[in-house]
Order: C-alpha cells, then sequence, then structure tokens
C-alpha cells in the first residue's frame, strides 16, 4: 500500500516536472510557436489553393466526361435537416452527379450550431463544410460579417449571378443579405421567401368584426400604414369579446424587429432603434390590458393558443408562410377542415412590413469542388425552371404530390405556382405574401442579432412584467451587451 | 532499510509504466489547454481569426475589464448564492441520512434499495433535469400551475421564470437534489472507515445516539468532510449545465453563475477568448484561495481526535465534481 503510494508519487512529481518544463518551454517561447503555428496554416491554405486550382481543371475534365465526382464528398452543414434533403433530392434527379454527401446537422438550439461551424471553417481541410447553411439570426455574419472571408462568390460557382437573379426575380431582401458589401458580390442566397403577414382564425374574425373577408381585416387592423393604432383599435373589439389579438409579445417583436430603420449595431456602437425601443411600451400595453395571454414564443402555452386552448381564445399571430407550414398547421389540433383550428385561418397584409427567418446558402471559398457545389446551389436558390427546388418548394411536391406549399425567394416562381392551401380556408397565400416580400428591409440585421435579441426580449419582460421600470430595464440591457459583446456602448 | 529501497526501485519502473497513460492523456488534454489559457488570458485573441495574437501591451488589461466589469461581479453573487443555497441543505441532509444508515442498533433493511433511490437523481443528465424543470414551472401553463390552480392556491398563473429569486432557488434545488446523494454516500463510507471498536466503547459507557453522532462520528468524518467540502466548492463555482440550460442565465441574468458568464464570454457573439480566459483565471484563483482557508480551517489539529486518516484515504477514490 505504502509502497504504491510512493510508486505514485514518484509518477505524479515526474509529470508535475514534465508539465513543468513543457509548460515553461511554451510560454516562453509564445511569440516563436505562434509564428510557426501562423506560417503552418499559411502553408497548408496555400496548398489547398494549389489543390483547389489543380482541380478545378480536373473537375472541369470530368464533367464534360460526365462522371462527376466518383468517390468524391461533400460536406455539408446545417441546422436542420432541410438543406441536406434538398441535396438528396437533388442527386435523387441528376443521377450523373455522384459525390457523396456528408451532412452534419447541429440544431441552433443554446448557439451551438454557430461555434461548430466556425471552428470547422478555421480549421479548414477535408471535413471542412463545402455548403453550408445559416438562418437569418446570424446569416450576417457569414456574408458580411467576421466570417464573411470563408463566404465564396457565387460567381466563383460557375453561376452567372446577376443574370439568374434578374430572371428568377429574387426578393430583395434576401439578395441584400447575401451581398458582401466590400466586394458586392453575392455569397448567399435563400430558397424561402419569409415575408410575414398576419394569419387570423376566421371564426374569431366573424365574431367580432363581422366579416372573416382578408380585403377587410387588413382594414380593420391598418395593414401597410405602418403604425400599430388601428390594430389596438382591434384589440380592445376583440377584449371586449373575451379574445385576444395575439398569443404574446413575442408575436409582435418580429413585425416590429424586422420593420425598423436600422440594427443593433451601426459602426461598431450599440444602437437602440426607436421602433425597437418603442417594443417596450407596445409590450407593456398589450400585458396591461390584457390584449394576449403573455406567452412566451415557443412555449406550451403558444402552440396551445394555436388550438385555441389558451386562457382566452387569440385571434392571430404575424408570420411568414412557414409557420403556416411548420408551426400552426401542426399545432392546430386536427390535420382536415373542421377538425381543431384547421380551415379555420386567413392571411392578410400586417400594419407594417417585415420578415422573419429563412435560410441561406452558402459555398466555402476553400471548398475544392466548387463546379459541383454550384451545380447544387444553383438549383437550390436559383433555377426558377419547373424542374428546380423552388418550384417544389413552392407547390408542395417535394415530397410528392400534395406536399407543404411554402413561398420562394423567386417571384417568377411563384408566379407560375398555387399557393391555395385548405388550412386557410381555400385562400391563395401567394397573393399576400407575395406583396410581403416586397416590403420586407434586409438591411437592419447584425450578426449580434441572436445574442443582443435575447438580452432585449429578456428586459422587455421585466419591463412589462412590473420587476424594473424602463429606464433601468434599457441600462441593464445595455450593460449586458457592453460586458458580453465587443461592442461599443455609450 | 536498505532492502527497502531496492524493492522500491523494482517496482517503480511498472510505476512508470503503467503511469504513461495517464500523463500522456493529462498534458495533451489537460495540462496543455490549460497553459494555452493562461497564454491568451494575455493577448489579444478575440474573433473568430484573429490576424495576428501577441501579448497585450498592459498585459493584465483583460482581467481589469472583468474584475471592473458589473456582469462578472453579479455573476459571482450568483454563483455563491446558488452553491450556498444548495449546499447548507445538502450537507446537513446528508449528514442525516448517514448517521441514519450507518446506525448499528437500527440497521436500516433494504439499505441498498434507498441508496439507489437517493443516488439515482445524480445519474439523470443535468440537461434533462434542467428542461423538466423548465417546462414544470413554464408560463402561463404548466404543471405547476396547474395543480396549484386546482388546489385552490391561486387563481391566476404566477409568472414563475420572470421572478430572479424564484429561478435562483431552482436551480439551487435542483443542485441539491442532484448532489446529495452523492455527499451522502461520501459520507457514508467515512463513516465505515471508522473502527468500530470506538462505536463499542461508546455503546459501554451508555453513549447516547446524540452523544455518539456528535462526539464520535463527526470529529471521525472531518477529513471526510473537508473533502465533501473541498470538492462541492469547486464543482459549485464551475456550476455551468443545469444555469445554463435551465433559463439560459436569466431571467436577467439572475442564474448566470461564473461558468455561463465565462461562456458568454467567448461564444455569445463576439468570441473575446481572451475575456474568458482572464476570467477563468480569476476563478481558478478564488477557488484556490477559499480552498486553502477550508483546508486551514479543517487543518488536523492535535485535539485528541484526529488520529486516523490513513483508513479513510481509501474512500478519496472518486474526485469530481460534487456540487
Amino acid at each position: 500500500m505504502r509502497k504504491m503510494r510512493r510508486v505514485a508519487a514518484v509518477a505524479l512529481s515526474a509529470a508535475m516536472v514534465a508539465s513543468m518544463v513543457t509548460g515553461c518551454g511554451s510560454s516562453s517561447d509564445t511569440s516563436t510557436d505562434t509564428s510557426s503555428d501562423d506560417s503552418a496554416t499559411e502553408a497548408t491554405t496555400a496548398a489547398s489553393d494549389d489543390d483547389a486550382s489543380s482541380d478545378d481543371a480536373s473537375s472541369d475534365d470530368t464533367s464534360s466526361s460526365e462522371s462527376t465526382g466518383e468517390g468524391e464528398t461533400i460536406n455539408v452543414w446545417a441546422f436542420t435537416d432541410e438543406v441536406p434533403n434538398m441535396i438528396k433530392k437533388f442527386k435523387e434527379t441528376h443521377p450523373e452527379f455522384k459525390y457523396e454527401i456528408k451532412e452534419t446537422i447541429i440544431a441552433t438550439t443554446d448557439g451551438a450550431y454557430q461555434p461548430a461551424l466556425d471552428q470547422a471553417l478555421a480549421a479548414g481541410g477535408e471535413d471542412a463544410p463545402d455548403i453550408y447553411a445559416a438562418e437569418a439570426a446570424f446569416v450576417l455574419k457569414y456574408t458580411q460579417g467576421d466570417m464573411s472571408s470563408y463566404a465564396c462568390p457565387y460567381d466563383d460557382l460557375g453561376i452567372d449571378t446577376q443574370a439568374e437573379i434578374d430572371e428568377a426575380k429574387i426578393a430583395q431582401y434576401t439578395v441584400d443579405i447575401g451581398t458582401n458589401p466590400e466586394s458586392g458580390k453575392v455569397v448567399g442566397l435563400g430558397y424561402q421567401a419569409t415575408g410575414g403577414a398576419f394569419i387570423y382564425r376566421r371564426s374569431i374574425a366573424k365574431d367580432a368584426f363581422g366579416t372573416d373577408d382578408p380585403a377587410e381585416i387588413a382594414e380593420i387592423i391598418g395593414s401597410g400604414s405602418g403604425n400599430w393604432d388601428k390594430f389596438y383599435e382591434a384589440a380592445e373589439t376583440l377584449k371586449g369579446k373575451g379574445y385576444g389579438i395575439v398569443s404574446g409579445d413575442g408575436d409582435m417583436w418580429h413585425a416590429i424587429e424586422n420593420s425598423s430603420d436600422s440594427g443593433w449595431v451601426v459602426d461598431g456602437k450599440l444602437n437602440i432603434d426607436p421602433k425597437r425601443e418603442a417594443f417596450l411600451d407596445e409590450s407593456k400595453k398589450l400585458k396591461d390590458n390584457g390584449y394576449h395571454n403573455d406567452t412566451q414564443d415557443w412555449s406550451d402555452a403558444w402552440f396551445a393558443d394555436m388550438k385555441g386552448e389558451g386562457e382566452k381564445e387569440i385571434f392571430g399571430f404575424f408570420g411568414p408562410a412557414w409557420l403556416i407550414n411548420y408551426t400552426l398547421a401542426p399545432n392546430c389540433g386536427g390535420e382536415a377542415v373542421g377538425e381543431g383550428t384547421y380551415g379555420d385561418w386567413a392571411v392578410c397584409a400586417p400594419p407594417i412590413g417585415f420578415f422573419w427567418g429563412g435560410t441561406w446558402v452558402l459555398a466555402n471559398k476553400d471548398s475544392e469542388k466548387k463546379e459541383a457545389v454550384g451545380q447544387i446551389i444553383d438549383w437550390i436558390t436559383l433555377n426558377c425552371t419547373e424542374d428546380g427546388l423552388q418550384y417544389m418548394w413552392a407547390n408542395g411536391t417535394f415530397n410528392g404530390e400534395g406536399g407543404t406549399k411554402d413561398c420562394v425567394a423567386s417571384a417568377t416562381v411563384m408566379d407560375m405556382s398555387d399557393g391555395t392551401l385548405e388550412f386557410l380556408g381555400g385562400q391563395n397565400m401567394f397573393d399576400v405574401f407575395g406583396e410581403a416580400n416586397s416590403y420586407a428591409n434586409g438591411k437592419n440585421l447584425t450578426q449580434y442579432d441572436e445574442t443582443i435579441n435575447t438580452y432585449w426580449r429578456d428586459q422587455v419582460r421585466q419591463y412589462s412584467a412590473g420587476e424594473k421600470d424602463r429606464d433601468t430595464a434599457i441600462a441593464d440591457f445595455k450593460q449586458q451587451v457592453a460586458d458580453n459583446l465587443a461592442v461599443t456602448v455609450e | 532499510m536498505k532492502k527497502k529501497k531496492h524493492s522500491e526501485v523494482r517496482y517503480s519502473k511498472y510505476g512508470y509504466i503503467f503511469s504513461i497513460p495517464f500523463v500522456v492523456a493529462y498534458l495533451i488534454f489537460q495540462l496543455y489547454p490549460i497553459i494555452y489559457t493562461v497564454v491568451i488570458g494575455f493577448t489579444n485573441m478575440q474573433g473568430v481569426i484573429t490576424p495576428e495574437v501577441h501579448i497585450l501591451d498592459n498585459p493584465f488589461a483583460n482581467f481589469q475589464t472583468i474584475l471592473t466589469s458589473p456582469s462578472f461581479r453579479n455573476a459571482l453573487k450568483n454563483t455563491f448564492m446558488i452553491w450556498g443555497v444548495n449546499f447548507a441543505p445538502q450537507i446537513l441532509l446528508a449528514l442525516l441520512l448517514t448517521a441514519w444508515f450507518t446506525d448499528r442498533r437500527w440497521n436500516i433493511k433494504g439499505q441498498g434499495l434507498y441508496k439507489v433511490l437517493i443516488y439515482m437523481p445524480n445519474i439523470i443528465t443535468a440537461a434533462t433535469i434542467a428542461i423538466l424543470f423548465k417546462s414544470l414551472f413554464d408560463y402561463p401553463t404548466s404543471p405547476a400551475q396547474d395543480i396549484l390552480t386546482s388546489l385552490g392556491l391561486i387563481s391566476k398563473p404566477i409568472n414563475f421564470p420572470i421572478s430572479k429569486s424564484f429561478c435562483r432557488g431552482i436551480v439551487a434545488f435542483i443542485q441539491f437534489w442532484m448532489w446529495y446523494g452523492y455527499t451522502m454516500l461520501i459520507l457514508i463510507s467515512g463513516v465505515l472507515g471508522i473502527d468500530p471498536e470506538i462505536f463499542d466503547a461508546a455503546e459501554v459507557d451508555g453513549a447516547s445516539k446524540t452523544q455518539v453522532f456528535f462526539h464520535i462520528t463527526l470529529p471521525n468524518i472531518r477529513t471526510i468532510m473537508l473533502f465533501t467540502l473541498v470538492t462541492s466548492l469547486i464543482g459549485g463555482l464551475n456550476m455551468f449545465d443545469i444555469p445554463k440550460l435551465f433559463m439560459l442565465g436569466g431571467p436577467d441574468n439572475a442564474t448566470t453563475t461564473a461558468s455561463v458568464f465565462i461562456y458568454n464570454q467567448a461564444f455569445s457573439g463576439s468570441y473575446m477568448y481572451n475575456r474568458a480566459a482572464a476570467a477563468s483565471m480569476i476563478m481558478f484563483i478564488i477557488i484556490m484561495i477559499l480552498s486553502s482557508i477550508l483546508f486551514f480551517l479543517m487543518r488536523e489539529r492535535d485535539d485528541g481526535y484526529g488520529t486516523t486518516s490513513g483508513k479513510k484515504r481509501k474512500s478519496y477514490a472518486k474526485k469530481g465534481g460534487a456540487a
């Protein structure tokens, strides 16, 4: 026993001595260390550049002989299986495309996706992402912010970008977000259009306003007026009948966030846009007047309101087409007209234009398979024929006939498509959403939106619940931003 | 004497060989990252890619930023608050259970089953527990609201997730609930290491249960108590998973512990690795100072009790984050 202990002690002290030696070595030689590191990475990037160019040449050769990428792998990084599934579909419809697809899917929950993707991009090499998806909340970081140096211009992927954008009539806000301001080149585009509308319950509309016609309801809630005055009038009417106008303040936040004139950060400084600051008052007003059920978006209570099973019934939600497809429909408590709230919905233009969410597809500039990557990206984001992804996506034929219909970025495709949904009582949603897409503004995003929004919404909740006063909430918000982000706060 | 030394040399060869895997793994996965962390605390390493990493002109700039940051002070306050609120009941309950389970006169039936049940929360993943509690106490609809309403205790849903003290309390409770079983097992093993003759003698002398506990059991498990205290302190000050997953450090930063703060520095958007490293070093120093104080306070004094320690060392096996 005792001997063992001594042996252990010797081993441990040996470890300590060894560690001290190595410790001194690395700490005293940091400068040389890092420089050698740098040169090493330079060497590898240089090497991979060479590879890329030689590969480009060879892949050109192979594409002419029509056997693209046998045995080679394209790495795809995404936060849902949506983009990977599209690429699978691309392979299905393009049998001559022989690349293997390796997908890495990391959910955005708890901010897990970005650090992982950043590391993978920075590390480079064999396993680096070739194609990666970015969500609206953080896409700016990859197209215009800190990580934009990794994004490959579409032009370099063999795509005639500008001409194709014009032909497909891609929604302008999508292009704005996907354009790198330094080079002026498009590095990312979406396939979905996420312009938002007001999605409301027909039965409640009839009860409270005597009509469920989208045009008349649009009038009642002040669609396109740019302010919330008529919306609150409608809320008062609804309250008199025992309804809430929205489920929680989060519903209004998404409309306010993307309709503001400036983003959270301007020239490296924190900027609270007046419209966003006014959200404090809107949230308080909603709560004090009992216009909502005080839910938080994505909570159980929020979903319950979609079934009409909350404390009081809720008139509507703000959102783009995906909210109908992926959130309202699965949570409405039924799958056919008459079950739950299915079929009891309609869409009309919102008081202020906004967009919410969306996915942009980017390519890694260090990718060695640019040609192949370009084929995939072109098919997903710019192909406006009936064989392209967007046509299938808009008409719900992606997973076979009768699937989910969604708005797409290309207005050309939307014009060719039919957006009639039974869920919306037979309304053609493209009529409303097509217009909504052109109202959306893509110039008020920043790469810190996800984090800053979390802080802001937290403080707004504190204020509207009466836990602290308005000035303290704003001061605490600024403090949080100052302490956690490299953003100057005045 | 000489002979003994001889045999040691022979054994030590195997000692070296067997410890190689550990030493290598330690050097690569622990020591190197630690040193790396220390170094980047003094540099300008910020953002996903820092073009040129160099030591700052004022090497302690990051440390100064952290120490003067109200958010860090708030995080420290939260950490100590949550740890304190969880540890006091935890050690008391663990001591009570230890006293019951090791009582020779009671000799409780089905001890194994109880121990398993009490230890159970520790086996469940922290993430699961955090999410579970989040949905239990959600607002405006959740099981807790339903139960309180049906019992007639509340007429309107209570906004639990907005209340700072409530959320801190929940985090503290989760920590307490997850770790009292572990603490109890450690304490039991400590008690089992006490020489039974002492208990026999006490019995013969007619000592009451309370007397035995306070005058024999407690003084004899002092080193074990020290171990529990120190590991729990370290684990508690590094508390991360529950607060991060329960409310993302909110509401209003009420459950932002020092580790959540460090994580936010590094990964919430600006990638301020240098500041995160500096904050980690500050935490390291705080933990070191506090542990030393504990060691000092609980050092073995020549006061007649502290005699045995060799036997108890056996139970020092598991090292880790008892919070």
